[in-house]
């Protein structure tokens, strides 16, 4: 008899533990007299504040628990019902929701905010939300104007830019905590980052092997949490720890998230949190596992090389906060699937389109176009929403990923010679 | 020995069995209505029934259309996309763009000369552009949906329909009327409407001659005209374009027979898809 599994589900388990933690060291912030600042993920600049001793809450990260927790539809609606237009972002109406309710969520109460920082300006949904919090909580708002990476390498002025804004930030952090800048102290906990970027990056290497132990998309979608939200702690490196330890357990008995790996694809864009689990069904049941996606690397281009600098803290911040996937030119993207495609040695691209988030789908038409044609690379667009329930059309979704496998799978019978 | 293909679509629920020559030796095609099952069966019944046949005759079912997973004695699933592709080729071997207009959806598919698909589109979660849009503009004029594509031919001075709601354009088509706009010319503005909606879901793929276009609306003459007339060249069509799906689908049910592409189980699973 096989000996049984020792790390088996190691990266879910652990991430649900770290999460639970979070929330609670976040519900009991105002009696430890901890400040809270509230971040976007994408660029989030946390070991900044984590230097200054500020806890940091993420609205975006409990719009999604909201999500994946069926909780989002009826926040939703109240936000409309307050005015909120249906082409609102379903994450910002989530949290407009929960405001409603005194911030009480499925996972617990987020504190009042001592400074909010959008710190993504790639949304313009985003800074309109923040400047509402702002308003409600009667807090200050810190804007950071990140310039967007167009084609090469980021501009000396936009990183000089960039810099003088985060030395704002510093002050501004000064400010509310009445604590001095610790560089040193930044550093340190820079260090910690870098260590477990690179571990996560390990663990995104692992789906090159054919069949791949793991789902870059599926799963990859829970172990980012760390290099989301956990960076620059020493749990946040042991988190990884633990996940490559699963992942080489997975390999040693062969096992991956699907029975018999058939196709391996490359997703773009956020999951349908609502549905996740019937949106992964539809893929699980053709023995589809995805290699490589690109949701996980809204909170980092680590896999590019990128990586935080102890040596030069506040400029490597800089350089992280503009290298974030959606905060990418669309030819930038387009490139890194293609080199996706290609690594991961996927059969196909699968973008699925939100309508919630204009700073993905904006392009997905055209990467649709350019892989189709101009790359001979099958691609499949779907469409529903990362947060409102009322978008997921599971037998319309269905149809198209069925027609497209199936045509997938005549493809590869041709190429056998098994089919006529 | 035979081979039967169900498609059961939003609308109406076509059956075809077919012999080892690929020839269809009997059909049929019904409202497919509220009781999915139903209609499957009675669908098969009376194809096998034109056939001249029993239902141990045939040895292998491909169900497809929204409610493939409702055929009760199908031995198989294919989506219409592949069976729609597989049937046109089979009627017109040159196709290349496959333009499929049925009740509530519109797909266009490009393929291979080897009957590969390349590439497909399909409209998304709204009617507009679709038999029931049709169905719609017929309602609001007092016509029946077999009068308005003649009628439609008949006009000299289209009309410009800018809607492209099925609920918004009703109201768009009464103002025509209450300003004593001819039926004709308002008909004929709304299939150039759909045709240029049909065009624009075709470029997506990509529009290479021949041109096939089937599904219930293309039984319509007035939309075969619109998209003729759009697209600069003729279009295929034949008096079979209803059944093409299921056809395609009987042609999957004998190669599947025969084992030339083995059907794989699929894993995991399984959520049944709602009446439609």
């Amino acid at each position: 008899m096989a000996p049984p599994a020792r790390y088996e589900d190691a990266g879910k388990n652990l991430q649900r533990q770290m999460m639970a933690r979070e929330y609670d060291a976040l519900a009991h912030a105002k009696e430890n007299r901890t400040p809270v600042a509230y971040l976007f993920i994408s660029g989030n600049i946390q070991e900044l504040f984590r230097s200054f001793g500020f806890l940091v809450a993420y609205p975006e990260i409990n719009a999604l628990q909201c999500g994946i927790k069926k909780a989002a539809g009826p926040l939703i609606l109240q936000a409309e019902d307050k005015g909120y237009s249906s082409d609102v972002c379903g994450y910002v109406k989530n949290d407009i929701g929960l405001v409603m309710q005194s911030n009480k969520s499925p996972m617990g109460n987020l504190p009042r905010p001592d400074l909010l920082v959008c710190n993504f300006s790639g949304c313009n949904t985003y800074i309109k939300w923040f400047e509402a919090l702002s308003e409600f909580y009667d807090v200050p708002l810190v804007m950071l104007d990140v310039p967007y990476v167009r084609d090469g390498l980021v501009p000396k002025e936009d990183m000089e830019y960039t810099v003088s804004q985060l030395n704002d930030v510093i002050a501004t952090c000064e400010k509310v905590t009445g604590r001095a800048f610790d560089k040193q102290g930044l550093s340190d906990i820079l260090a910690l980052s870098a260590k477990a970027e690179d571990k996560w990056c390990q663990v995104l290497e692992t789906a090159t092997r054919v069949p791949s132990p793991i789902d870059s998309f599926f799963e990859a979608v829970f172990f980012m949490a760390g290099i989301n939200i956990f960076r620059g702690t020493q749990e946040c490196v042991d988190y990884y720890d633990a996940v490559l330890a699963e992942i080489g357990e997975r390999v040693e008995r062969g096992l991956g998230p699907v029975e018999e790996e058939r196709f391996r694809v490359v997703m773009e864009g956020p999951p349908p949190w609502p549905h996740f689990r019937a949106f992964w069904e539809l893929f699980k049941r053709w023995g589809v596992v995805c290699t490589a996606a690109t949701y996980p690397k809204v909170g980092g281009l680590f896999d590019t090389g990128l990586r935080h600098d102890p040596s030069r803290p506040v400029e490597s911040l800089a350089t992280y906060a503009m290298n974030c996937y959606t905060n990418w030119s669309l030819d930038k993207r387009a490139k890194l699937m293609e080199d996706y495609v290609r690594h991961f040695r996927a059969d196909a691209l699968v973008i699925h389109s939100v309508k919630s988030c204009r700073s993905f789908s904006v392009g997905q038409g055209d990467f649709r176009d350019l892989f189709v044609r101009g790359l001979n690379i099958p691609t499949l667009l779907v469409e529903s929403d990362l947060a409102d329930p009322r978008y997921f059309q599971e037998a319309q979704l269905r149809n198209r990923i069925d027609a497209f496998f199936e045509a997938l799978d005549h493809r590869k019978l041709v190429a056998a010679g098994g089919a006529r | 020995m035979h081979f039967a293909g169900v498609d059961v679509g939003s609308t109406t629920t076509k059956a075809a069995v077919m012999d080892e020559g690929l020839v269809v030796v009997g059909k049929s095609l019904l409202a497919t209505g509220a009781n999915v099952v139903r209609a499957a069966k009675t669908a098969f019944e009376q194809a096998l029934q034109e056939a001249g046949l029993e239902e141990h005759d045939v040895v292998y079912v491909v169900g497809t259309g929204y409610g493939r997973y409702k055929v009760p004695f199908g031995h198989a699933q294919v989506t219409e996309i592949s069976c729609h592709a597989k049937g046109a080729l089979r009627v017109f071997p040159g196709s290349r763009t496959i333009l499929d207009i049925g009740g509530q959806d519109t797909k266009a598919i490009r393929v291979s000369p080897s009957g590969e698909i390349i590439d497909f589109s399909m409209n998304d979660k709204c009617a507009a552009g679709t038999g029931r849009f049709l169905e719609a503009c017929a309602g609001v004029m007092g016509l029946t949906l077999e009068e308005i594509g003649p009628v439609s031919l008949t006009s000299a001075a289209p009309l410009r329909i800018t809607n492209v709601c099925t609920v918004f354009v009703e109201q768009e088509i009464m103002s025509h009327i209450s300003r004593g706009r001819k039926a004709q010319d308002i008909l004929r503005g709304v299939h150039s409407a759909i045709a240029a909606r049909s065009l624009a879901l075709m470029r997506r793929v990509g529009i290479e001659p021949e041109v096939t276009f089937t599904g219930g609306v293309s039984r319509n003459p007035g939309m075969v005209a619109a998209l003729e007339e759009r697209l600069g060249s003729k279009v295929n069509v034949s008096p079979l374009s209803q059944y093409l799906g299921c056809i395609g689908a009987a042609m999957f049910a004998l190669e599947r027979a025969q084992g030339a592409a083995p059907p794989r189980p699929l894993v995991g699973e399984l959520h049944i898809v709602g009446g439609h």
